[in-house]
């Protein structure tokens, strides 16, 4: 077997589950696979000459061609595209090596799809995940610091035991000691009660010692674990492609990062070793219990599993209740992250009433979720200590009786008693571990879930150094799917060195996503884009971009000085480059009527600049870089025509003696442009200086006038 | 704009205590001050020299290179012109309804003063700190790790 398909759907459009299978001469289709009899049906791939994929709609239809007709034909649902694209790949590629016309470019298509067929497979076996499972593996995160990971479990048992000592004495102290004072049938040695306090005071301060160096050294080694989680999912976040960052919402990542990975510190550091501690107290007691007095030990442990079960009823119970709570919370958080900001809005419509009203309805719906787990949770502590009440009870039952019968002293009753209840004390905080367990688990499947995502732009292993270009581009039959959607339609476009070309065309044409292919943020779905000759996929990624710079739209800067945003690209820049850049952008002048001058503190939190200030800044940092290739994706869009004038000037700057290719809605932005490109439904529609397209009255003609008619309105 | 050398520039102070510039061509600009593009991380170099009217007539990148008596002129009127206190002590941080009094020692003695918010606390690398009031008067810390004990757990409630 070379390859497998499963499809989902019949010919009739209704689920059902079916299977290709492509072999090294033949390609079978079974009909209703995981049946008892599949029937099946078998092509020689010498007899075949085409296999199709169309897209219809929310499916995708499978057209099996050999010697001029229709053989089979097949459906999946969209969500099988990746597969059946794979599978399309692999049946022409074994093709074509049957037919002997096989190139070298299979061999590396071959080693694509391969990552990729393992992708499928890791997909498959999701869908359920059991918690030991992500938790197992925050273990191999912590494998570097074994010795530590020791030293905490030889803390716990030890600390553990130690806090066994002080009722192992107090049996000898109500035996020896307390009974025969109150007695006086025999001498007492009053010393040995200053023996007995001493040694409980040493137990005690034993225990203390013991505690702190296990809670110190778990909690060192929860904080090893997660920062290296939290380390390498955000280097493993900055190898992804721009389409995962697309897929993803920011804040879901940041959380993940952040608060994920700290839900996992406090699992560890906490939950899951006071368990553990229970765990060891538990087997502690018991072989105590059971070697002075199995009778006694049995009633004493006997209600126990009776008790954790009821405790850990009681608590699914509530655990509904609180997750009711905590989603009625995020809703009233999510009005306010709602209302607050666009304050502006609810009052120029003068909808007051009605965000008091929504608010009114989230905060009732949060009252009575919490009333109703207020009233079970009310209930459930006491329920607690009635039940470990009951079974003390036992055991004073069952003692009373057997001290009455001789078989033990009231001493070792004491005993006990003692060790029953610090052991029931516990039951609450055990019945806990299993809903901790599970939120660090989902927790920790977050985080593997980030970490488990290969790149889809693949790392080459040999990829080629360009080095400097001069900046030659070229798309050469070029076409990009996203998901289903098919964005770019077959584009051959030459752009020589030095030269600007301006893309225009209406919103959703495909521009930006040509741009973002031609900085290989996104990976072509067929054809090549060449820099300089070289195939981009071959080249080495962060090499190449070394020859790019970027000015968005929407220009970022980073929390920290002008300065340093204007270094970005080269931290090494000197302060005369960077003046230099600045002086170049038009952005010297009101940089100096900063307080702090270059040092003023800009970003997020930083000082307020206006848009053309920004994107001044921006400009700054991609002349520093020095690129051969420069990226305007909609440069002037957001500012006003002033200045639009201001960051024309600094633009023109830029734009000297670089390859440009520069996506503008004001056609003005584009006047030094050699050649204007219109793409319109990912398809190029026409080509030619701004007069040309003027004069074929075609879609620039269209475009150009309806802005002439916005601008004079 | 630009960063001529410095021995073909020329100031000189008018009979009113202005300063005057006179720059590569020889042309007389009156009253001219002096302004750093990096006032916290090189405020000894890069100095824009700006007209009556804050547009900058050149820039000069070290002015020790200029010849006596411009520099010690160029170097009076900065220091005239510069006012960033450097703490040496924080005495007392009290909190208000909104925002943080300060009690400091600094190189120009002791004062205190207002910040508003957290965000008035900039770290600028290298333990460099600035702490800008609610006048926009600038305090620097130079070194963190070089303050006292005290000064520093007081700190540390707020940065």
């Amino acid at each position: 077997m070379v390859a497998r398909l499963m499809t989902d759907l019949d010919a009739g459009l209704h689920f059902r589950h079916g299977l290709i299978v492509l072999t090294n001469t033949r390609l079978l289709h079974f009909e209703d696979a995981g049946s008892s009899q599949p029937s099946f049906l078998a092509w020689k791939l010498a007899g075949l000459q085409e296999f199709n994929l169309e897209e219809m709609g929310a499916t995708i239809a499978l057209h099996l061609i050999g010697n001029g007709t229709l053989l089979g034909q097949w459906r999946v649902t969209s969500g099988c595209l990746r597969q059946a694209e794979a599978f399309l790949a692999r049946f022409r590629e074994q093709h074509r090596s049957l037919s002997g016309e096989d190139t070298g470019a299979a061999a590396r298509d071959h080693e694509v799809e391969e990552d990729e067929e393992e992708i499928f497979a890791a997909e498959d076996a999701e869908g359920y995940i059991p918690p030991g499972k992500p938790l197992l593996r925050l273990l191999s995160f912590a494998r570097p610091w074994y010795r530590l990971l020791f030293l905490g479990l030889t803390l716990t048992m030890a600390s553990t035991g130690a806090q066994m000592i002080a009722p192992w004495l107090t049996m000898s102290l109500v035996d020896d000691v307390l009974i025969p004072l109150q007695s006086q049938t025999e001498r007492v040695h009053v010393h040995l009660v200053y023996v007995f306090i001493t040694e409980l005071a040493l137990a005690a301060l034993l225990t203390w010692a013991l505690n702190w160096g296990k809670t110190f050294v778990v909690a060192r080694i929860a904080e090893h674990v997660t920062s290296r989680m939290r380390r390498e999912t955000f280097e493993h976040l900055q190898r992804l492609s721009l389409t995962y960052f697309n897929r993803k919402r920011t804040g879901d990542l940041i959380s993940r990062i952040g608060s994920d990975t700290e839900h996992l510190s406090l699992f560890i550091s906490v939950n899951f070793i006071d368990f553990f501690c229970d765990v060891l107290q538990f087997i502690f007691t018991a072989v105590i219990l059971f070697s002075i007095n199995p009778l006694l030990a049995v009633a004493a442990l006997g209600p126990v599993p009776i008790v954790a079960w009821l405790v850990q009823r009681v608590r699914d119970h509530l655990r509904g209740g609180f997750a009711a709570a905590s989603r009625a919370g995020s809703q009233l958080t999510s009005v306010l992250a709602d209302t607050i900001p666009g304050v502006r809005v609810v009052k120029a419509f003068a909808q007051e009433k009605r965000e008091i009203e929504r608010f009114r309805v989230a905060d009732k719906h949060i009252f009575d979720t919490n009333d109703r787990v207020n009233k079970t949770w009310s209930f459930f502590t006491p329920m607690i200590k009635l039940l470990t009440d009951l079974g003390l009870l036992i055991v004073w039952a069952v003692g009373a009786w057997s001290v009455a019968h001789d078989t033990i002293t009231v001493g070792v009753l004491t005993g006990f008693v003692l060790y029953i209840s610090s052991f029931y004390e516990r039951m609450d905080s055990m019945s806990r571990f299993t809903a901790s367990m599970q939120r660090a688990a989902a927790s920790a499947h977050r985080v593997f879930d980030v970490l488990d995502v290969k790149p889809d732009v693949p790392a080459q292993r040999n990829a080629i150094k360009v080095g400097r270009l001069s900046g030659e581009i070229e798309f050469r039959d070029v076409k990009f799917r996203y998901g289903s959607r098919e964005i770019i339609r077959g584009i051959s476009l030459k752009i020589a060195p030095g030269e600007m070309v301006g893309f225009v065309g209406p919103s959703g044409a495909g521009k930006t996503t040509l741009v973002n292919l031609a900085c290989r943020f996104f990976e072509v779905s067929e054809g090549a884009v060449l820099v300089d000759g070289f195939n981009l996929s071959d080249v080495d990624v962060m090499d190449y971009r070394k020859n790019l710079g970027l000015v968005l739209q929407e220009p970022y800067l980073f929390y920290g000085t002008i300065a340093e945003n204007i270094a970005y690209g080269k931290p090494e820049a000197t302060r005369a480059e960077i003046v230099a850049a600045a002086r170049a952008a038009r952005a010297h002048d009101f940089i100096m009527r900063l307080p702090d001058a270059y040092d003023s503190m800009v970003g997020e939190r930083g000082q307020q600049l206006s848009g053309g200030e920004r994107q001044r800044i921006s400009i700054a940092r991609a002349l520093l870089v020095d690129p051969a290739i420069l990226i305007l994706d909609e440069a002037t869009s957001s500012v006003d025509t002033e200045t639009e004038r201001e960051i024309q000037a600094a633009l023109d700057h830029l734009v000297k003696g670089r390859t440009t290719i520069a996506i503008a809605h004001r056609l003005g932005t584009l006047r030094k442009a050699s050649r204007l490109v219109v793409i319109e439904e990912g398809l190029i529609k026409e080509i030619g200086s701004h007069d040309e397209l003027l004069k074929s009255s075609g879609t620039y003609a269209r475009l150009h006038e309806a802005m002439l008619e916005v601008n004079h309105a | 704009m630009s960063t001529p050398q410095p021995s073909c520039i020329e100031f000189a102070k008018d009979d009113l205590g202005r300063l005057v510039l006179v720059d590569q061509d020889g042309v007389r600009h009156v009253n001219v001050h002096p302004a750093k593009l990096f006032p916290l991380t090189e405020k000894d170099h890069w100095i824009s020299i700006q007209s009556e009217g804050a547009r900058e007539i050149l820039c000069i990148e070290d002015p020790q290179s200029l010849p006596e008596p411009s520099r010690t002129l160029l170097l009076d009127a900065l220091a005239m012109r510069d006012f960033v206190p450097i703490i040496q002590v924080i005495h007392r941080i009290v909190r208000l309804a909104d925002g943080h009094v300060w009690h400091v020692t600094t190189d120009r003695g002791n004062t205190s003063f207002e910040v508003e918010t957290d965000e008035s606390i900039q770290a600028l690398g290298h333990g460099r700190l600035v702490i800008v009031d609610r006048r926009n008067t600038r305090y620097l810390i130079p070194n963190v790790a070089s303050l006292d004990r005290v000064s520093k757990r007081k700190l540390e409630h707020y940065y």
